[in-house]
C-alpha cells in the first residue's frame, strides 16, 4: 500500500481529464487518474466507427476553460474530439498523473481514517482522501441479448469496439440498431459495402444537421479574439436551451420539434410505406433526437434496405426475421448502444458502516445534485444520477459538476476536514423534487428508452434547462453536508461559494 | 381468466419458424391431382394475398396497441402473416405454378382491399380494427387454410399448413382477448366510437370492398367443387367464440360483424343481392384501372434465404 493521495480519479475520459485540470488549477497536484485502457479519451477513444461524430456543435461540446479555436467543422468527428482531449492532457501536463492499465475493481471507505481504499485488479490497493468516479455512463458495451447470437459464424462488430482491420468493401452487411451510432454508421457503410440491411426496432425522431467547415479566417478570429468564440459558444448554448422547451418537457413545443422532423422525413423519403416505417410513435425527445441529414438518403440507396420485421434469432449465416426469411451476411454490425448503469454501480462501493451502494441503488440510482451520495463521504460522481441533458452539451453539465466537486475537495483540504457527507434528508428532498419534475418531461411520457429502468424509474436525466442544472451546482451549500473535522467534531457552516 | 399477454408474447417468440426449416424439394408434390392443380393457382393466389392483407391489418393494429406488449405481439403477427404469404408462394413454386420469378397479381377484389388498407387503415380506431381483423382471419384466412389442408395431400403442404394453423390459433386467441378488453370500456365511449367511425365514409368504402371479397371467395370455393358450408362454419365460429365473452358482446362493431356473419350464412337474405351485385360490379372493373402496388405489398418472396 502506497501513501495516501489527495484524490483518485477513475477514468481518463472527458470528465476525468477535466477534473484533473481543475484540481491542478486549485493547486491540488497530488492526484492520480486510474485508467483501465492504454489511452485517454473514454467514449471517444472507444467509438471510432466510420462516421462517428458528436451531434452537439463542437463550440459547445468542449470545456469553456479549454477553448479550441481550431475546430474544423461545426460538428466534429471522433478523431478530432480525441485530438482535443489529447491536447488538453498535454497543455495542462496531466500525463504524469495517469496510470494506464489500472482497472479499479472496488471502493471501500475507511470511516476512522476518512479515506477511501481504491482496489485495483492485480495490483496493490491505493488509499485516497477523496475519489472522483469519472467512469462515465457510456463506457461498457456488449452484444445484445438476441437468441442464437453465439451461433453466428460471420464477423460480429460492436459499434463501440470497431474492427478497423475488417474491410467492408464488397461485403453483405447488416446493421442492427438505428440509434445515434446506427444512423452515423449506415451512410458510411453504404458507400463501400455490396449491400446493407438495416434492422430497426424503433425509429427515432430525425432532425437535419447542417455541418459546415470552419473557414480559416474564422479560426483566426477565434484565436485572436477569444471573446468572439465565447459569443459563439453562448449563441449555441442559448439556441439549445430554447430547444429544451420542446425536448425536455412534453409541451406544445414538442409538436413543433415533431413537425420539423416530419417535414424533413417527407422531404427526404418519397415512399409512403418507408415513411410510415420511419415515423416514430412516441413524443420527440422521449428518446435521444437523431441529428443527421445523411441517414434517410443512405437508406434509400440501391444497395440499402430497411428491415423492420422483428428479429427471431441469429443463425450461423445471418439473421432470421419473423416474416420467415433468413437474411445472410458476411458481417453484422451491432449499433446497439451501451450497458448504461441505472441500477447498481459499475464497481462495488462500500461506504460508512460498510453500506453497499449497489444494494441502495438496486431499484434505481439517486444522488444529491447528481454528484454525491449520503453515506459515501468524499466520493463524487461525474455524470451521476439525473445529470443527463436531453437537449444540450454533456460537457456543459460536466464542467458544472467538475467545478462543484473540485470546490468541495478544495474546501475539505483548506479547512482540514476529515469528511463531507450529504445529509440524508437533504438528498431525499432533492430526489423527491427531481422525480416530481420528471413526471412532466418527454422521457417519462410513455416510451421505453435507456433513460428509464425496467420499472420506469428515471435515474438518468435532469428535468430542466442546462442553466438550472449549472446554477444548482454553482454554490456548495455546506449546510447540506455533515462535516466531520479531523478531530471527529461535526459542525455546521454558512453557505460558501465553491 | 384474462390472458397473460407477456406470456403469450414469449410463446410467440419461442414458436418461431422460418422457410429454411422446410425442405421445399421433398417428394410429395406429385400427389396433387391434375384437376385440383389447375384450380389451385387462383385459389392459392387469393389466399396468399389475403395473408398479405392480414399482415397490413396487423401493422395498423400495432400502431393502435395500448401497451408495448400488445404492440410487440401485433408486430409479430404482422410479420407472421407475411411469413404465411411467403410460404404459400413457396408452395406454388414447389407445385410448378410460377413462371420464373412470377408473383401472381391479386384479384380486383383483393386489390381494392389492398388499396383501402394502404390509404385508410392507419386512421381506423382500435375498436374497429380489433373486431374487423379477427373476422378477416376467421372467415377468410382460417376457412381457406382449413379447406386446403383437407384437400391437398402433399406432405410438405401439410407441414406448412400445420405451422400456419398453429400461428393462427395464437392470433385468434389474442384477437378475442382484445375484443374482451375492448368490451370493458364505458358503453358511452363504445357507442361514440362506433357512431364516429361510421360517420367517416372511409369505413363505408372499406365495407363495400369487403362484402364482395367475401362473396367472391365463396364463389371460388364453390367453383372448386367444395361445399360453401366450410366458409359458413368459420363464420359461425367467429360468433360462437365471441359469444363466450360477455364483454366482447358489448362492442358495437362486434355486434355489427356478427350480424353481418349471420346474413352471409343465410343464403336467402337480401344481403346477398347487394354483395353479389357488388361482385358483378367489381368483376367488371378493368384491373389497370385499380392497379396500385404499395411497397408493403411488393415484398413477397418464395426464397427462404435473402
Amino acid at each position: 500500500m502506497t501513501n495516501t493521495i489527495s484524490t483518485a480519479i477513475i477514468g481518463a475520459g472527458f470528465a476525468g481529464i477535466g477534473a484533473a485540470i481543475r484540481l491542478k488549477d486549485q493547486g491540488i497536484t497530488d492526484f492520480v487518474i486510474f485508467e483501465r485502457s492504454t489511452r485517454v479519451g473514454g467514449t471517444w477513444r472507444d467509438n471510432t466507427y466510420p462516421g462517428a461524430a458528436c451531434d452537439i456543435p463542437s463550440r459547445l461540446y468542449s470545456y469553456s476553460f479549454a477553448p479550441n479555436p481550431d475546430w474544423s467543422h461545426t460538428y466534429s468527428g471522433s478523431a478530432e474530439i480525441l485530438g482535443y482531449i489529447d491536447s488538453m492532457v498535454e497543455s495542462a501536463g496531466i500525463a504524469p498523473h495517469i496510470r494506464f492499465e489500472h482497472t479499479v475493481t472496488g471502493l471501500r471507505y475507511d470511516e476512522d481514517a476518512g479515506e477511501w481504499t481504491v482496489l485495483l485488479q492485480d495490483r496493490e490497493p491505493v488509499r485516497a482522501r477523496t475519489v472522483i468516479l469519472a467512469s462515465g455512463p457510456l463506457a461498457n458495451a456488449s452484444l445484445p441479448d438476441i437468441p442464437g447470437i453465439e451461433t453466428y459464424e460471420g464477423h460480429k462488430i460492436h459499434s463501440a469496439r470497431w474492427d478497423h482491420d475488417y474491410d467492408f468493401t464488397g461485403k453483405k452487411v447488416a446493421v442492427v440498431g438505428t440509434g445515434a451510432s446506427g444512423v452515423q454508421i449506415v451512410p458510411e457503410l453504404v458507400k463501400v459495402a455490396e449491400s446493407v440491411k438495416v434492422f430497426q426496432r424503433t425509429p427515432g425522431w430525425v432532425i437535419p444537421r447542417v455541418n459546415t467547415s470552419t473557414g480559416g479566417w474564422l479560426k483566426r478570429l477565434y484565436k485572436e479574439l477569444p471573446l468572439a468564440e465565447k459569443v459563439m459558444r453562448s449563441a449555441w448554448f442559448w439556441g439549445h436551451e430554447s430547444v429544451a422547451l420542446g425536448v425536455v418537457w412534453d409541451s406544445p413545443f414538442t409538436k413543433v420539434v415533431e413537425a420539423v422532423s416530419l417535414a424533413n422525413l417527407r422531404m427526404q423519403v418519397k415512399d409512403s410505406w418507408l415513411r410510415r416505417q420511419l415515423k416514430p410513435d412516441f413524443s420527440a425527445g422521449c428518446k435521444r433526437l437523431l441529428m443527421t441529414s445523411d441517414y434517410y438518403p443512405a437508406l434509400q440507396a440501391d444497395n440499402c434496405k430497411l428491415v423492420t420485421w422483428p428479429i427471431a434469432r441469429l443463425s450461423p449465416k445471418g439473421i432470421r426475421t419473423v416474416e420467415g426469411i433468413e437474411h445472410q451476411f458476411d458481417a453484422i454490425v451491432f449499433a446497439t448502444g451501451f450497458d448504461v448503469s441505472k441500477t447498481g454501480t459499475p464497481i462495488p462501493i462500500s461506504g460508512v458502516d460498510g453500506r453497499d451502494l449497489a444494494s441502495e441503488w438496486s431499484r434505481g440510482a439517486y444522488a444529491y445534485r447528481s454528484v454525491a451520495v449520503s453515506g459515501y463521504p468524499n466520493l463524487y460522481f461525474t455524470f451521476g444520477p439525473n445529470s443527463g441533458p436531453g437537449h444540450s452539451s454533456a460537457l456543459v453539465y460536466m464542467e458544472a459538476q467538475i467545478d462543484y466537486i473540485v470546490g468541495a475537495i478544495a474546501k475539505l483540504f483548506q479547512f482540514g476536514w476529515k469528511s463531507l457527507d450529504v445529509r440524508p434528508e437533504v438528498q431525499a428532498r432533492y430526489n423527491e423534487d427531481i422525480q416530481r419534475r420528471l413526471q412532466s418531461t418527454t422521457w417519462n411520457s410513455g416510451c421505453q428508452s435507456w433513460y428509464l429502468t425496467e420499472d420506469g424509474f428515471n435515474a438518468t436525466m435532469f428535468p430542466g434547462f442546462a442553466t438550472q442544472y449549472v446554477n444548482q451546482l454553482r454554490t456548495l451549500d455546506l449546510q447540506d453536508y455533515k462535516i466531520t473535522e479531523a478531530v471527529a467534531q461535526t459542525i455546521g457552516e454558512p453557505v460558501l461559494t465553491a | 381468466m384474462a390472458m397473460d399477454l407477456d406470456e403469450m408474447l414469449q410463446k410467440i417468440k419461442d414458436r418461431q419458424w422460418a422457410l429454411v426449416d422446410i425442405d421445399w424439394d421433398a417428394p410429395g408434390a406429385e400427389l396433387i391431382e391434375p384437376e385440383l392443380w389447375a384450380k389451385l393457382k387462383p385459389f392459392m393466389t387469393d389466399l396468399m394475398w389475403i395473408e398479405n392483407v392480414g399482415a397490413r391489418g396487423f401493422a395498423a393494429l400495432a400502431k393502435k396497441a395500448p401497451t408495448p406488449t400488445l404492440k410487440s405481439i401485433y408486430e409479430h403477427f404482422h410479420a407472421e402473416e407475411q411469413k404465411h404469404a411467403n410460404a404459400e408462394l413457396a408452395l406454388m413454386r414447389r407445385w410448378g405454378m410460377l413462371e420464373n420469378d412470377e408473383i401472381p397479381p391479386p384479384s380486383v377484389n383483393v386489390q381494392l382491399v389492398i388499396t383501402w388498407l394502404d390509404k385508410f387503415s392507419d386512421g381506423m380506431s382500435l375498436s374497429i380494427l380489433g373486431t374487423v381483423i379477427p373476422m378477416l382471419e376467421v372467415a377468410l384466412d382460417g376457412a381457406l387454410i382449413k379447406f386446403i389442408t383437407d384437400e391437398v395431400k402433399d406432405p410438405v403442404a401439410q407441414e406448412v399448413f400445420k405451422r400456419i394453423n398453429s400461428d393462427e390459433s395464437r392470433h385468434l386467441a389474442v384477437d378475442f382477448e382484445v375484443m374482451d378488453i375492448l368490451g370493458h370500456a364505458d358503453i358511452r365511449k363504445l357507442a361514440v366510437d362506433f357512431v364516429g367511425s361510421w360517420m367517416n365514409p372511409v369505413l363505408l368504402i372499406g365495407t363495400l370492398s369487403y362484402f364482395p371479397l367475401l362473396n367472391k371467395m365463396r364463389d371460388n370455393i364453390v367453383a372448386m367443387g367444395v361445399n360453401e358450408e366450410r366458409l359458413y362454419q368459420a363464420m359461425r365460429r367467429f360468433q360462437s367464440v365471441g359469444e363466450r365473452s360477455a364483454f366482447a358482446r358489448r362492442v358495437p362493431m362486434y355486434r355489427f360483424i356478427s350480424w353481418h356473419a349471420k346474413k352471409v350464412i343465410d343464403r336467402s337474405s337480401k344481403y346477398h343481392w347487394l354483395a353479389d351485385s357488388l361482385v358483378v360490379v367489381t368483376g367488371a372493373i378493368p384491373m389497370p384501372l385499380v392497379r396500385y402496388t404499395p411497397s408493403w405489398s411488393n415484398e413477397l418472396t418464395y426464397e427462404p434465404v435473402a
